[in-house]
């Protein structure tokens, strides 16, 4: 009995670990549920040259504005020098954060909550020394930031935007005047789907936010200009 | 001739794979995992423990996996107290695994709660390091890893019997399967094999460009070796091809022989370079004590024999401690009883504790925190629209020099001769759009001497590169390479051109 259970163990065991790699190559099923977390090893994710921050900031009904995260307690670094909410690139958990933040802390009423993306250049993180030998001059860094979600006070998402990168890549796409000029006479006249969005880089959504060609306004989430 | 029946019989299949799996031998590799795993996810699990309700519990903001996958319950989530409780439990069942003490039900208990907080928290606990972790924890409570170098195996009086030390006979060890073990090298080949696939799938890794970037960000610990390794790609781009075959070897060669030793030592040198150039830490001290799970008794045996001749040559004589009255006391009470005595007082210690340091500051004399203002200009500066990409920072850099290696500069240079060939290189950083570069010679007065080259980088190229001989009619002296994007310069790197040297007649 005991082999017995001992052959089953190994035999799930290995199959499990099999499938794993069969479901990471063939890139079948990797999301399909938490477990494939636990058997999938993509642990070289891929790296950019930009480097990426994100910010939590209340608004107050005074106007005033507040930093959420980290939240004023304190905050552990939990893999080196960035905070624990820089560790959500989708900035999927922001809002849970926010309103922790929010619950545990003093403060005026807050009528909304900006998630902001702050991306520069990696090669600015080299020390000066390096940056000296290598690049000589002074380090001149420009900081791009993006509003990614617009938050009720109680958390609740009212906008969301791709991410800065993302952005960037579709502002590539766009930048051609003959793919405009195709996409304008391909646009449907009535919205198909909500994934729409997501393949055209001329459409007015939100994912992109880059909309030279639309013909539906697009502001962005302080309703100020186009193209946040 | 030797008679049939006097000839050994092939080995089959199913036969190496019994020997493979359930030869049976004194779990050495596995106590020593046993030992010193819990104590490296001490590391980062310790100070966690003061965030704890904040990082795992309802009274605070966790971060399911699950809900990244589209689950929105899969797990319950504990209120703050409770997860206080069970976390503070964790850290003594891997304080007990590590000791040895009632070693399975330690490494259970380490395993499900280790597993669950760090599902709980997918944003500031778990990562693939913590996967394995639970893996090894898993494979661990399965095996009979407590049963050597335990305070189970102590308390048991298996070490009163005579000095210890692996080789030294008549010590009778419990032996058992190896499967465990087997399992757990098995799991570390999958993994090597697993990152090797990533890597395949991502072509930016074999230009060393992704490296380079992971060299120089500072999502992990401090790095500067890596700032400092950044500066040769050419190594880079080596060092990821070596990396790629060693992780696909592994699964296969690391079993016995000459392959064993040399997957083992590129994976102490691999996983030595994540922590020098990559800011790892965890990852690392975890994957080098797995590789304790690939020694055999025969290697224990030798490392015993050596460290004890090392010790009598020192005059250092090892001696066990022999059990007192107290722990003699101690033996007569059931093992199950004190840990559970232990796991309850940790379990009303931990909250209690919690609460007197209050980690939300609510009970603070001056009431809780109040939120930080925020500068408004700042702030009106992250909420406007983004700025578009300055030229400049699409460029990631700008170099000259006589060899490229892996298709990147290897040789930066900036002395040349008359007559000597010179590459430059404009390495972008995307995202891009397709752009039109031109590098041209100017001198000191900025004056164009001659044009380089000029090309369309396209938004997929990641760099460009220009040859150009630097002609003989050139006169020495300093000039500038300027680089310019759209009609707008860029960047600018001086180089000194001397006379092509003569050459010494060969004879009269």
């Amino acid at each position: 009995m005991k082999r017995w259970l001992s052959h089953l163990t190994i035999i799930v065991y290995l199959a499990a670990l099999s499938w794993g790699i069969c479901s990471h190559t063939l890139r079948v099923g990797t999301g399909a549920h938490p477990v494939m977390y636990f058997l999938v090893w993509d642990m070289f994710c891929g790296w950019s040259a930009w480097n990426t921050k994100s910010h939590i900031i209340g608004e107050g009904a005074s106007g005033k504005f507040y930093e959420l995260a980290p939240p004023p307690w304190g905050e552990l670094h939990p893999f080196g020098s960035l905070d624990r909410h820089d560790y959500d690139p989708s900035s999927i958990f922001s809002a849970r954060l926010a309103v922790n933040c929010l619950k545990h802390t003093d403060h005026e009423p807050i009528v909304r909550v900006f998630v902001v993306e702050e991306n520069w250049p990696k090669k600015f993180n080299l020390s000066d020394d390096l940056w000296a030998l290598r690049y000589g001059g002074p380090k001149d860094i420009q900081r791009y930031y993006r509003v990614r979600h617009v938050l009720t006070g109680d958390g609740q998402l009212m906008q969301t935007y791709a991410t800065w990168l993302e952005y960037q890549a579709s502002v590539c796409v766009a930048n051609n005047p003959r793919l405009r000029a195709e996409t304008r006479k391909g646009a449907p006249l009535f919205a198909l789907g909500a994934q729409q969005s997501h393949v055209n880089p001329y459409s007015a959504g939100p994912r992109f936010g880059f909309a030279p060609a639309s013909p539906l306004p697009a502001s962005g989430p302080t309703g100020r200009a186009h193209g946040n | 001739m030797r008679p049939a029946a006097d000839r050994p019989t092939p080995d089959t299949l199913p036969d190496r794979l019994r020997r493979f799996f359930y030869a049976d031998e004194v779990p050495y590799g596995l106590a020593l995992v046993r030992l010193l795993m819990p104590l490296v996810l001490l590391y980062p699990m310790l100070p966690r423990w003061m965030h704890c309700r904040e990082y795992y519990s309802t009274d605070g903001a966790n971060t399911p996996l699950w809900i990244q996958y589209g689950y929105a319950h899969m797990l319950p989530e504990v209120s703050g107290s409770v997860a206080v409780a069970l976390y503070t439990l964790m850290l003594l069942c891997l304080v007990t695994s590590a000791a040895g003490f009632l070693t399975r039900v330690s490494l259970v208990g380490a395993f499900v709660l280790y597993t669950y907080f760090n599902l709980l928290d997918s944003v500031g606990t778990m990562t693939k390091y913590s996967v394995i972790a639970s893996h090894v924890l898993l494979l661990l409570s399965l095996s009979q890893c407590g049963s050597v170098w335990s305070l189970d195996a102590w308390l048991s009086g298996r070490w009163r019997r005579r000095r210890a030390w692996p080789g030294e006979a008549p010590v009778e060890w419990p032996r058992s399967p190896a499967w465990p073990r087997r399992l757990m090298q098995l799991l570390l080949g999958f993994v090597y094999f697993g990152a090797a696939v990533t890597k395949m799938h991502t072509p930016a890794f074999f230009s060393g460009d992704q490296m380079r970037y992971w060299t120089i960000a500072n999502i992990n610990f401090k790095n500067p070796l890596g700032e400092y390794v950044s500066l040769y790609p050419s190594a880079i781009v080596a060092a990821c091809y070596v990396a790629l075959v060693w992780e696909v070897l592994f699964l296969f060669l690391a079993w016995q022989g000459l392959g064993r030793r040399l997957m083992l030592t590129l994976g102490v040198m691999f996983h030595v370079g994540t922590f020098l150039t990559l800011g790892l830490r965890v990852f690392p001290m975890l994957s080098m004590v797995i590789y304790f799970a690939f020694l055999n008794e025969a290697d224990v045996r030798s490392w015993a024999a050596f460290f004890r001749r090392r010790l009598r040559r020192w005059g250092l004589r090892p001696a066990w401690p022999k059990q007192s009255a107290a722990i003699s006391d101690m033996l007569r009470l059931p093992r199950p009883a004190v840990f559970g005595l232990l796991a309850l007082l940790a379990m009303f210690l931990g909250p209690a504790l919690e609460h007197r340091l209050d980690p939300y500051g609510e009970r603070r004399p001056e009431g809780p925190y109040a939120l930080r203002e925020m500068d408004p200009a700042r702030a009106l500066t992250m909420l406007a629209p983004s700025r578009p990409i300055r030229v400049e920072d699409k460029i990631f850099s700008f170099d000259v020099g006589t060899l490229t290696v892996g298709g990147n500069l290897a040789r930066r240079k900036s002395e040349f001769r008359t007559g000597e060939s010179l590459i430059v290189e404009i390495m972008m950083s995307p995202p891009y759009e397709d752009m039109w570069v031109e590098c041209i010679l100017a001198d000191d007065d900025n004056r164009r001497v001659d044009g380089i080259g000029q090309s369309v980088v396209t938004r997929e190229m990641a760099r460009g590169h220009f040859c150009y001989t630097v002609p003989p009619s050139l006169d020495p002296g300093r000039y500038w390479l300027v680089l310019s994007c759209a009609g707008k310069e860029v960047d600018r790197r001086p180089i000194t051109v001397s006379s092509a040297r003569r050459q010494a007649p060969l004879a009269n």
